[in-house]
């Protein structure tokens, strides 16, 4: 089975949790500081398109928690890297040098809405957001109701006096 | 036979071919498809989409806009030629509709351009949409 090897591979050489979800999928749990050496080493076993990187906000356990999926065309696998860091100071090593530019852009747009510092990012400037100057969008505790509220809505208009009526 | 005053004449002859200019955002431009297409077909109201602004007569704009992309509809607004006609179709023009607690969504198009009429419907049918456009050549039609 394919699926064993590549994880028998990882854990051979670094220390992380991984396991076999199903078939051609492989999940592999990894702390922050070993992430981009062990990007580097599955990008050399073959998954060489980074298909999505995403950031969940978990407030409680004030964490973000990374998710990479890499997918490999040699052996048709799609290996899922956890990773997690503070929520607070949130900063984590770019893999632009291991993906290129499509780690870059899913690194902006993870930035512009999470406000997460990618080190070694060469450019992470707005990408769909124009004029923000609120905390990061996607985080749980930003009240968007709020922000709309106080941004779009006026309390003295009768016809929008029912936004701000707690439901 | 009254005379006419040189507005009614200009808008006589831009009511006999109206060129439009999609400008869509969302969901709006698939729903409007039907309209284009052959069995509503809005040729025969010598109705064309074209591809600039500067030859448009009538900006149709549909769906939400967001604080970005308003920004470039006000341009293209600018761009067109008087007389210069703005409907705004489906109800997320009009107060938001479902994103009227979103964040980076335009609530009311009024605010930031000029609205003729508004269509409403999410999304508006071919008919009303044709409604609209009737209701622009009856008014053509009865000014003095």
């Amino acid at each position: 089975m394919i699926e064993k090897e590549i994880i028998d591979k990882i854990k051979k050489k670094f220390k992380v949790e991984g396991s076999i979800q199903r078939e051609r999928r492989v999940i592999v749990k990894t702390a922050p500081d070993k992430l981009v050496e062990l990007c580097k080493f599955i990008k050399d076993l073959g998954f060489e398109h980074l298909s999505s990187l995403s950031v969940t906000d978990w407030p409680k356990r004030g964490i973000y928690e990374h998710t990479y999926h890499a997918w490999s065309y040699k052996d048709k696998i799609l290996i899922t890297i956890k990773t997690e860091i503070n929520r607070d100071k949130p900063e984590i090593d770019s893999v632009y040098l291991v993906w290129g530019e499509s780690a870059q852009i899913h690194e902006r747009e993870m930035h512009e809405l999470f406000g997460v510092e990618y080190k070694g990012n060469p450019d992470l400037s707005p990408l769909f957001l124009e004029e923000w100057h609120e905390k990061p969008p996607f985080r749980k505790d930003f009240d968007w109701r709020e922000y709309v509220r106080k941004n779009f809505y006026d309390k003295e208009n009768e016809r929008e006096r029912v936004y701000f009526e707690e439901v | 036979m009254t005379k006419e005053s040189p507005q009614k004449k200009t808008m006589k002859k831009l009511i006999k071919a109206i060129w439009v200019l999609n400008w869509f955002n969302s969901c709006g431009f698939a729903e409007l498809i039907p309209v284009v297409a052959s069995r509503w077909d809005m040729e025969r109201f010598g109705m064309i989409v074209v591809g600039n602004p500067r030859h448009a007569d009538v900006l149709f704009i549909a769906g939400y806009q967001t604080l970005k992309s308003i920004k470039r509809a006000q341009r293209i607004y600018e761009q067109m030629p008087e007389p210069r006609v703005v409907i705004a179709l489906g109800s997320c023009t009009m107060t938001g509709g479902m994103y009227w607690d979103s964040y980076n969504t335009i609530k009311r198009l009024e605010d930031y351009l000029p609205v003729t009429m508004y269509i409403p419907g999410c999304p508006p049918r071919p008919e009303a949409v044709f409604e609209a456009c009737a209701k622009i050549f009856k008014h053509v039609e009865e000014m003095e």
